[in-house]
């Protein structure tokens, strides 16, 4: 069990700059999730943490020892690649055991953890495969697999359920999680996929072209998100932004309508971004200040997201309750409470309220 | 087919017999050849089917090769052939499957020179340096060796092509992974390059045992003492022009006997051969 | 290239020696030395030798006989070409017809490519050969007078057969190959759009077997060049009065003995820049291969 410390990371290519500084801290047992969109960095990152990749600047620490120089097989690490990366030619036991050998451990004693950590994934019947005769899920087992029976002091995830069907990835990322509590190994996994990066981390971080946006639990980023980017990104469907001018504590929107909003400064003024996230629309509630030409409506029984255009200009998207009758074409009132609405500079992006 | 025509399938049927007749046929002659007694075949008596010696030719020319002509016996060249072609074939293999391993997975000054240079000898077949390389061979003091025979054609740019295009295709997390399980440049290698090449290595092998025993120009160059002749170049000594001194009934046991072990892998390892054939023509 | 690699210098340049050394030894000095030789004359008795810049190259395209070689070069070439990719690809198509039997035809046609040149030459010497071969007395009783040891065509049709023979195998694999990587839902839209099996084939089938075809030209072109050496010298020894001469076989005959080292120099590096031009197709073809 370790921590695992980020101080200043950068990392160039050349002279490209593709990681701009990151700190980060991993507190024992933590499961920590880098999310963001493909090309952010976050991949380098892990793979730094790994050893894969040279650090250009900064420190990296596991179990309060700086591990910069270090070969990864040196670092006490294990990691679950996107494609598995089993050997194709082992067996599932020797896929786990060949790191437990290259280390020189004892026989029955690399016999004993192989075989818990096969009961452990329910993988015992499937010992003498090769990889080639397992399913999807199976060899995204083995590769858990093979960094549990490490013991390591952390995991690192490379997008580890990117190639399973969107069925197998729900139930694995339960399985991971849970494994992942059981074992309480601090974890550090990257993911591109916001729902698996909010249901499985303690804490989030939201990587956007080589930066930390912002680091949180996945409740302090959906209700408080520090940027346009961050409100973006984390919750589905994505939060409607509409542009907006701020005076005197009351948000102006286009076509004449204005909000009042909470928590900006009173003297703040100027061009804003405003978002509301789809679930946060009230149909029909009083005074309800936006009015919305439904054009499109996708029902999901227990929800309905109506798409559609606003009088005052501008497209939103509305998350109500799906037993509420719609029709397209009709108009809807909608009310938004002031401590949903999320304000942002226009021109730096960043949170304002 | 998309169209079921009965007559068209039998004429391509007979058609395809007919090639493999043509095919056949010489080999059939040599068999029956080498089943009859020298008189017969001499006379032109000899007709289309197997005579009445089944075997006495062939320890004939086994235990002692031709009588007319001295040569050297049959399984003395055949064991000549055999160890040119297996050093041949495993000597391209492992120095093209270590060499294509330093240039795919190293970063090291003058990569690519090298690369080109191991390249460049598809344009340099030994018959276009037939003497220089004698003359290499003759001052190392390697005419009449087996390494002689064999060193000078152990370089092979296909080999190593076809392993550097294999090793391409080796995923980068599998290298990874290996270094996080705690395996160097080495142990890769041998925990997991050379066993997931076997099916390549054993491809080329059946290729490369062809080419090797089959060499023909090579031995007639550094070889003169005739007890160093492989079987391919030994049956061409066997033949004199003037008829009546060829003893055709071992030449074409000889020459059956030649056959035997390249026909016999193919036949083996057919699919290999074919992978073998597809892939070193890349 | 990988993006993965391991570190050091010294490992890597230990795995690539032995090949860069036998490669050193044994292609580039050879090769140099031919083209070196090829600017020397030596006296009959190997005492003195002399540089004459391009005398032997001249002194080559003035003889008949370096002519001679060429034409039979060329008259080779071509008629093993036309033989054996003809046969080739009639037979791979019917046994692509096959869908059943594809396999076994296959097995059964493939296996003289394992044989030798020299060994295929001495299976026909043996059939044709003028006093006791089978087939050169069906010959003589329909009234030819067949002898290829007089006859320089003689010897030549001999060689000719000889090689295609071998080389059968060879192009029909791949031509089969081919023809079995035809999406089949392209000839089924073919015949839906109503051609013929004739018209599928020429206008469907041997468009998109046309890259196999050159491919295999090409290959069968420096098979005649080079692979033949041993096809020539047990069946003909390039003759009779050097009707069966190829290039390859002038190169070593030439410089036979010690004989004309410089001649025979000349003409490799000759045949060098052959192999090279045809090195050099075979490229352009795989490049547009890799596109397709």
């Amino acid at each position: 069990m370790a921590t695992v410390e980020l101080k200043g990371v950068r990392k160039s290519y050349g002279t490209t700059r593709v990681i701009h500084g990151i700190d980060l801290e991993i507190a024992d047992g933590e499961l920590v999730v880098i999310v963001g969109p493909s090309g952010c960095g976050k991949s380098t990152l892990l793979r730094m943490v790994a050893g894969l990749e040279a650090i250009t600047e900064g420190t990296i620490a596991i179990d309060g020892a700086v591990v910069n120089q270090r070969e990864p097989k040196d670092r006490d690490i294990a990691m679950v690649f996107q494609n598995y990366a089993l050997y194709p030619h082992m067996s599932v036991y020797d896929n786990m055991a060949y790191g437990l050998r290259n280390r020189g451990m004892a026989k029955d004693e690399i016999d004993r953890r192989v075989r818990a950590a096969a009961q452990t994934l329910e993988l015992a019947a499937l010992l003498d495969r090769k990889p080639r005769q397992l399913s999807g899920g199976q060899r995204q087992r083995v590769a858990m697999g093979r960094a549990i029976v490490r013991e390591p002091k952390a995991f690192l995830f490379d997008e580890p359920l990117s190639n399973l069907d969107a069925k197998l990835r729900v139930q694995m990322r339960v399985e991971i999680k849970k494994l992942q509590r059981q074992l309480g190994v601090t974890s550090l996994y990257v993911t591109h996929d916001q729902v698996e990066a909010m249901t499985m981390a303690d804490r989030l971080v939201v990587m956007n072209a080589g930066v930390a946006e912002q680091i949180g639990t996945p409740m302090e980023l959906y209700a408080r998100p520090a940027s346009v980017f961050v409100a973006g990104f984390i919750g589905s469907p994505s939060m409607n932004f509409l542009p907006g001018r701020l005076a005197g504590g009351v948000v102006g929107l286009a076509g004449g309508t204005s909000i009042p909003v909470n928590g900006a400064a009173p003297s703040a003024a100027g061009e804003v971004t405003v978002g509301i996230r789809p679930e946060h629309v009230e149909p029909g509630a009083p005074g309800a200040p936006l009015k919305l030409k439904v054009e499109l409506i996708e029902r999901l029984g227990s929800e309905s997201l109506i798409y559609g255009r606003l009088e005052g200009g501008g497209e939103l998207t509305a998350r109500i309750d799906g037993e509420r009758e719609i029709a397209t074409g009709a108009t809807l009132a909608l009310g938004v409470t002031t401590r949903h609405l999320h304000l942002f500079d226009r021109a730096s992006g960043k949170r304002l309220n | 087919m998309v169209e079921n025509r009965p007559l068209s399938t039998l004429i391509a049927h007979a058609i395809l017999w007919m090639g493999i007749a043509i095919v056949v046929f010489p080999v059939y002659l040599t068999f029956v050849a080498s089943t009859h007694e020298p008189a017969e075949i001499v006379n032109g008596t000899m007709g289309f089917l197997p005579g009445g010696l089944p075997l006495q030719n062939y320890v004939d020319a086994l235990f002692t090769g031709t009588k007319q002509i001295k040569s050297t016996p049959v399984l003395q060249m055949m064991g000549n052939s055999l160890v040119m072609a297996l050093v041949i074939a495993i000597g391209k293999i492992a120095i093209s499957i270590i060499s294509a391993y330093a240039v795919v997975f190293f970063r090291f000054p003058f990569r690519m020179f090298f690369f080109w240079t191991i390249f460049v000898t598809l344009m340099l077949p030994v018959e276009v340096r037939i003497y220089p390389t004698y003359k290499i061979v003759s001052d190392l003091g390697m005419l009449n060796t087996y390494a002689g025979l064999t060193i000078p054609l152990i370089a092979s740019a296909t080999a190593t092509l076809l392993f550097r295009q294999f090793f391409l295709t080796i995923p980068d997390e599998l290298v990874e992974a290996a270094k996080i399980d705690g395996a160097g440049p080495m142990k890769f290698f041998r925990d997991v390059v050379l066993p997931l090449s076997r099916t390549n290595m054993a491809a080329l092998f059946v290729i490369l045992f062809i080419y090797g025993w089959n060499q023909y120009l090579w031995p007639l160059l550094v070889t003169t003492d005739a007890s160093m002749d492989t079987i391919v170049y030994g049956i061409r000594r066997m033949i004199v022009t003037s008829d009546a001194q060829t003893d055709w009934h071992i030449v074409m046991a000889t020459t059956m006997l030649a056959m035997l072990p390249p026909v016999f892998v193919v036949f083996a390892m057919q699919k290999l051969f074919v992978k073998g054939l597809v892939e070193t023509e890349k | 290239m990988r993006k993965v690699i391991f570190k050091g210098t010294a490992l890597p340049l230990l795995l690539i020696a032995p090949q860069i050394a036998v490669t050193m030894i044994f292609f580039y000095w050879p090769a140099l030395q031919a083209v070196w030789q090829s600017f020397l004359i030596q006296d009959a008795f190997g005492t003195t030798t002399q540089f004459v810049w391009f005398e032997n190259y001249q002194y080559l395209f003035k003889d008949p006989s370096y002519y001679n070689s060429m034409a039979v070069t060329a008259v080779f070439s071509t008629a093993v070409a036309v033989l054996s990719l003809g046969l080739a690809l009639l037979l791979a198509v019917m046994a692509d017809k096959q869908i059943k039997g594809a396999g076994t035809y296959k097995v059964l046609l493939m296996w003289p490519y394992a044989v030798a040149p020299a060994v295929a030459g001495v299976l026909w010497l043996f059939m044709f050969q003028p006093s006791l071969g089978v087939l050169a007395q069906v010959l003589r009783n329909l009234g030819l007078d067949w002898n290829p040891l007089l006859d320089g065509t003689h010897a030549m049709v001999l060689v000719v057969l000889a090689a295609s023979w071998k080389q059968i195998s060879y192009n029909f694999l791949f031509f089969l190959a081919g023809l079995q990587s035809i999406p089949k839902s392209l000839i089924e839209a073919a015949a839906i759009d109503g051609a013929g099996p004739r018209r599928r084939f020429w206008t469907v089938v041997f468009p998109l077997l046309s890259p196999t075809a050159f491919f295999l030209l090409v290959v069968n072109i420096v098979y005649v060049f080079f692979d033949t050496f041993g096809i020539v010298d047990a069946v003909t020894h390039g003759g009779p009065a050097k009707a069966t001469e190829t290039m390859v076989y002038k190169v070593f005959q030439d410089g036979r003995l010690g004989g004309d080292l410089g001649g025979s120099a000349a003409q490799s590096v000759i045949l060098m820049a052959i192999v090279i031009g045809l090195t050099a197709i075979q490229f352009k073809y795989i490049e547009r291969r890799v596109h397709y």
